[in-house]
């Protein structure tokens, strides 16, 4: 079990990749044109009360002081309070989180269901119809623009059906599920494409390997050397894509969230850029880069789990 | 006696767009037959066909894209006609296979053991207890050591030779009649080489598997086999017992063949009847272009005065060189004081070359050598020791000095593809350094190129191609031609003819003696290959693990070793007799 | 030179690179894929060139006695609720949809692989520094920092092309580095530095050439994903601002009428796809013909 020394070795080397997200998330506020007091407390304010207030958050100091003061405060769970909202920004972030992981959560079941079919089906069948029609969906597909493909199912199954509502989260589990079954078809629909093409041309690339026809010559039915032997070196490249793509995957879901009206963080980033409330934008970027960054190291850990000869 | 197997007409034509009616006719016509116990090789070059013809006799190829006819018999049934579940009664249970890279052809994912016994569950229905210690038994059978540990190992856990030796125990694991082995030790040191084929014999001799050995060295099928198939371009040329065929040779190309291998040659001669591809009659120039070389150098003044008093003289010195490499150490590593991993790859090693002289640096794969040939033309920077070159000690001169005496020393590699830039014609690839460096006037630069073409035996014509359109020969002499435009004193030649066929590394050796000759060049010929070098060479030097064991004249190493290494790889040659 | 015997292709010397399979048939024609991508991407380009000829109305002039009117012979694609041809506005779109695409992808590739070729073939520090930068910038969801970014410098495109000139070199950088890795140890770049170049020249004429197809493959399809995200950057309303007559601007306008006018939306949507679809085959088309994955 050597080898897996690096499940605590890893979260350290993310030090530097958190740290430099913090430097990006820092300067991205610090960048907004006009002054943030200013911002806050309205065009009203008195000279007097800006300077008080300035002094109170610690403005007037140097750009490192303050930087310090923000990762402290960062460490502390304190990210400073929403305008809009007139909460602390941790607060408010909390409260739209539930939403945009069940939305990820499913619309990643769709999705791999999809591609593990699609896939499967284009990869036995090459060059025959299944294949041509699974090759046509995969270059159409990664041309759709997702947040047009949500209106488009929305007139469809919402506005001339009724199967589906238009938007929200709805009550309870099977409310979620229900809410959230077009947009999380939208975001499969979306991610499917890219996930099912490398798949397919991975399966297809392993199933001539050479190791595979070592298989062949020791008698071994196809649908045992495809089962042991292909689709277990092919899931590895597509599990690190998956990786790659998570972070693909949380965009998607600002758009969409936007789309159908889904109360999560994705709808809050975009309405809080909007309304100018710059501290919920910072705070919801940091949980984003937070969430793909503990979603590589886990996929790290389980391609090491797949593959003997990964090590650290 | 009846066969074993007997192929009848065998063909097969591959799926190739540009062919009339889309087919090329790769193998034609074959026929041949194994007799039980017997050991029969198929050799030829790249291109003859015999991978092929091996591959299709269990249906491996992909009939998408090869179409086989003719009649393979084994057992009373003609193996082509086999549907998948026939066929799987046949493959791994009488019929087993093994490959030219172990690497590749085993499972990375799976421990060698499941991979040893997963024809066993499939073919004699064992639970997978029995198939393990099954496995573990067949893994001390090819001599593996501590089988019942090893069998829970990983691929990636063994070396070359061990692999090849797992891939043997799962090929043999339902005990077979046939085996076919295609290069099983083409990708193994020849150390490693020598063991695996006495591995082969014994099988024979014990178990009485017949086995059909494809090899494009003829020193290894004619050290095992005791019939030999010779193919050429998808024809069998001739068929003999081993002894028979290599004394009385009938067809031309097996006299080739025989006549290509360094051993059958007098050390330091041309190869018979193989034409080295230049006629030195018609290269006026050469004679003309050597004293302008010499004049170059007189009007260079860092290597003047060593021109001139040639002869006998060192013109290159390596004293206690070392070369390490260390692992790359992450912020982590240093963090946690973490020593790094650190390889000598050279370690300590002294030489000398003398004007004129051609030197040959012998070892196995790790051994260093080829470090030590990049350390010699300054790819690498030497962590000790220095390298005096013509007089001048290469780290005491300044960068500008070092440039000029740099050109002084060229390479020519081994992969004669990839070492020419895809992107450039020939014509481009030879004129760069003769428009960067100045060599000559710019108007001049295209009958240099043509001259320097000419020089290698190179058709003027091709100056337009691209290295895909041409062979490997050809483009090792593009290599040689670029080696040559700087003119150079010494010309260091790295594997530089193992990734071709016999045949053709013959015609370059015989253009490299004719060079040497012609142009008084300095040779560094570094070879994992002993024949080749005791061919070439006038000096040897063998490493191992980054030193050098053993130096001395050709003579001294080849009839006296003194180093048991030395002797040891001496013994593992594939001889012809 | 008449006798000479040379080594051109003669039986002996016709080697193939292995013995163990012939090679699969080289490709030489062009692909079907590659002229039908060709074909797409060329009609999409004249018609942003021939837009003021080709379109039948003006694309932002407001007809209050014409809105709403479903595809029909008097507007082919139907109107909006300000009674603006649709047909029109999708021809004016397209100019500014593609250079979107294109400017858009320009910059990043330019940048990205100048990191890489700098990055792989020098190593050490300047490697280090350049990758740490590399990973930071991936930590971050790409759409969620450039949205981040261009709230910062205020919506518009401008403010789209420079974030995704900090935000996309990534992509061309990772690529063109890790072929550099590959390529600097091989023979001809080793030859290169025996042959006594400069680091300038053999990586300007040695290494860019050969290391560049990936990025070239990745950059077409990059501009399917660079148009994707400009339009639904103008359609959240951080893009191009209403009334240009852009795809996502007139998807967003058309959103609110969807239960009546259906074609507000779908037909700007199509426009997109089949858009995307001539650089998709474009780039499926170059990765057969050049050998690599797309």
């Amino acid at each position: 079990m050597e080898r897996f020394k690096f499940v605590l070795y890893r979260p350290l080397q993310m030090i530097p990749v958190l740290f430099g997200v913090s430097v990006i998330t820092f300067i991205l506020v610090q960048m907004i044109p006009g002054d943030p007091v200013r911002i806050m407390l309205g065009s009203r304010a008195s000279a007097e009360v800006i300077a008080a207030t300035r002094a109170q958050y610690g403005l007037d100091q140097p750009l490192l002081v303050q930087y310090f003061y923000f990762i402290v405060n960062l460490l502390q769970g304190e990210m400073g309070r929403s305008i809009i909202y007139r909460a602390p920004v941790l607060e408010v972030v909390g409260e739209r989180v539930a939403p945009t992981l069940f939305l990820l959560g499913y619309a990643l079941l769709l999705s791999l269901t999809l591609t593990l079919v699609l896939a499967i089906t284009a990869a036995r069948k090459q060059g025959r119809l299944p294949d041509q029609l699974v090759r046509v969906f995969c270059t159409v597909g990664l041309g759709i623009p997702a947040f047009w493909l949500g209106i488009v199912l929305i007139i469809f199954f919402s506005v001339r059906l009724g199967w589906f509502p238009v938007s929200g989260f709805g009550q309870g589990f099977t409310g979620h599920l229900h809410h959230l079954f077009l947009p999380s078809l939208t975001i499969a629909l979306a991610l499917a494409p890219v996930l099912t093409r490398n798949l397919r041309a991975t399966l297809i690339s392993e199933n001539e390997a050479d190791y595979v026809n070592a298989a062949r010559s020791k008698g071994l039915p196809e649908s045992y050397i495809f089962r042991r032997h292909v689709l277990r070196n092919s899931l590895l490249p597509t599990l690190n894509l998956l990786g790659v793509n998570f972070a693909w995957l949380i965009g998607g879901t600002v758009v969409i969230e936007t789309v159908f009206s889904v109360p999560g963080l994705g709808s809050l980033m975009i309405s809080s850029i909007f309304a100018r409330d710059y501290l919920v934008v910072q705070g919801i970027t940091l949980v984003f880069a937070l969430a793909v960054i503990f979603t590589n190291f886990f996929v790290d850990i389980v391609s090491a789990m797949i593959d003997p000869r990964i090590k650290l | 006696m009846s066969s074993l197997l007997q192929v009848q007409d065998l063909s097969i034509d591959f799926r190739d767009v540009r062919a009339p009616g889309g087919w090329q006719r790769t193998v034609d016509q074959v026929s041949f037959a194994v007799q039980p116990g017997e050991i029969v090789g198929i050799v030829g070059e790249s291109g003859s066909g015999k991978t092929v013809t091996c591959r299709s006799l269990i249906q491996l190829l992909p009939p998408r894209l090869a179409r086989v006819s003719g009649q393979v018999q084994f057992g009373g049934q003609n193996l082509l006609e086999l549907d998948p579940p026939a066929l799987g009664q046949i493959r791994g249970e009488q019929i087993a296979m093994i490959f030219q890279t172990p690497s590749s052809h085993l499972d990375p994912l799976m421990r060698v053991g499941e991979q040893i016994a997963e024809a066993l569950i499939v073919h004699r229905n064992m639970s997978r207890n029995e198939a393990r210690q099954a496995a573990i038994e067949l893994l001390d059978h090819v001599g593996i050591s501590e089988p019942a540990r090893n069998v829970s190992a990983y691929p990636h856990q063994f070396s070359g030779g061990m692999r090849q030796r797992v891939m043997i125990a799962a090929a043999l694991a339902c005990r077979p009649a046939l085996l076919l082995a295609d290069e099983p030790t083409t990708a193994l040191d020849v150390t490693v080489q020598a063991k695996v084929l006495d591995l082969l014999r014994r099988l024979r001799d014990e178990d009485g598997l017949s086995i059909i050995l494809v090899s494009h060295d003829l020193g290894v099928i004619a050290g095992l086999c005791d019939r030999v198939i010779v193919m050429y371009q998808g024809r069998i040329v001739e068929t003999a017992p081993t002894r028979e065929l290599l004394r009385h040779p009938q067809q031309a190309y097996t006299r080739k063949l025989i006549h290509s291998q360094p051993e059958m040659t007098t050390p330091g001669q041309p190869f018979p009847g193989i034409d080295p591809g230049i006629n030195p009659d018609l290269d006026p120039d050469i004679h003309n272009k050597t004293a302008e070389r010499i004049d170059s150098a007189r009007s260079n003044p860092a290597v003047a005065s060593a021109s001139i008093e040639s002869g006998g003289q060192d013109l290159l010195v390596v004293n206690d060189l070392q070369v390490r490499f260390r692992q790359p150490s992450s912020l982590l590593s240093t963090l946690l004081r973490r020593a790094p991993r650190v390889t000598r790859a050279v370690d300590g090693v002294s030489l000398q070359i003398r004007r004129g002289d051609t030197l040959g640096i012998v070892g196995e794969s790790g051994s260093g050598k080829s470090t030590l040939a990049r350390t010699m033309v300054d790819l690498i920077q030497p962590d000790g020791g220095s390298i005096r070159f013509d007089g001048h000690d290469l780290s005491a001169l300044s960068d500008a000095q070092r440039q000029t005496l740099r050109r002084q020393v060229q390479m020519v590699f081994q992969d004669p593809q990839s070492s020419l830039n895809p992107k450039l014609s020939i014509e481009a690839t030879l004129s760069e350094a003769l428009r960067v460096h100045q060599v000559c006037p710019v108007n001049d630069i295209p009958q240099r190129v043509q001259a320097l073409m000419q020089r290698v035996g190179l058709d003027p014509a091709l100056a337009n191609r691209r290295p895909h359109q041409l062979s490997g020969g050809q483009c090792q002499r593009v290599g040689i031609a670029r080696a040559l435009s700087l003119n150079p004193q010494l010309i260091i030649a790295d594997e530089a003819t193992s990734a071709l066929d016999v045949t053709i590394q013959a015609q370059i050796l015989n253009l490299l003696m004719h060079l040497r000759e012609q142009m008084q060049l300095t040779l560094i010929f570094i070879s994992h290959d002993l024949s080749v070098v005791r061919h070439l060479c006038r000096t040897v030097a063998v490493m191992q693990s980054g030193r050098i064991v053993e130096s001395g004249s050709v003579e001294q190493i080849f009839n006296a070793p003194q180093h048991p290494y030395t002797r040891q790889l001496i013994e593992a040659i594939p001889t012809l007799d | 030179m008449s006798g000479q015997i040379y080594d051109r292709n003669g039986p002996v010397d016709s080697t193939e690179p292995s013995d163990s399979m012939p090679a699969k048939p080289a490709r030489r024609r062009l692909s079907v894929t590659l002229i039908t991508g060709l074909l797409i991407t060329l009609l999409w380009l004249l018609i942003a060139l021939c837009a003021p000829w080709l379109a039948p109305y003006d694309p932002l002039a407001h007809d209050l006695t014409a809105t709403f009117q479903a595809p029909g012979a008097e507007h082919w694609l139907g109107t909006d609720n300000y009674g603006r041809d649709i047909l029109s506005r999708l021809i004016f779109g397209t100019r500014i949809d593609l250079q979107m695409g294109i400017l858009g992808v320009l910059f990043p590739f330019i940048i990205g692989n100048i990191i890489g070729v700098l990055s792989g073939y020098f190593g050490g520090l300047t490697d280090t520094v350049l990758m740490r930068l590399l990973d930071i910038t991936i930590a971050f969801p790409f759409f969620v920092l450039v949205i981040a970014i261009i709230s910062v410098l205020g919506p518009g495109l401008n403010s789209f092309y420079i974030a995704l000139a900090l935000v996309g070199w990534v992509s061309y950088a990772r690529l063109t580095r890790s072929q550099v890795l590959v390529l600097k140890h091989s023979d001809f770049i080793l030859a290169a530095r025996v042959m006594g170049y400069s680091p300038l020249r053999i990586m300007l004429r040695h290494l860019l050439p050969n290391a560049i197809t990936p990025a070239v493959v990745f950059s077409m399809t990059d501009v399917v994903l660079v148009v994707l995200l400009g339009s639904s950057l103008s359609y959240i309303g951080l893009g191009a601002q209403p009334p240009a007559a852009e795809w996502g601007v007139m998807i967003a306008e058309g959103q609110a009428f969807i239960a009546t006018a259906w074609w507000m939306c779908v037909f700007p949507g199509l426009a997109i796809v089949l858009l995307a679809l001539g650089f998709s085959l474009l780039a499926d088309g170059l990765a057969e013909r050049l050998g690599t994955k797309a």
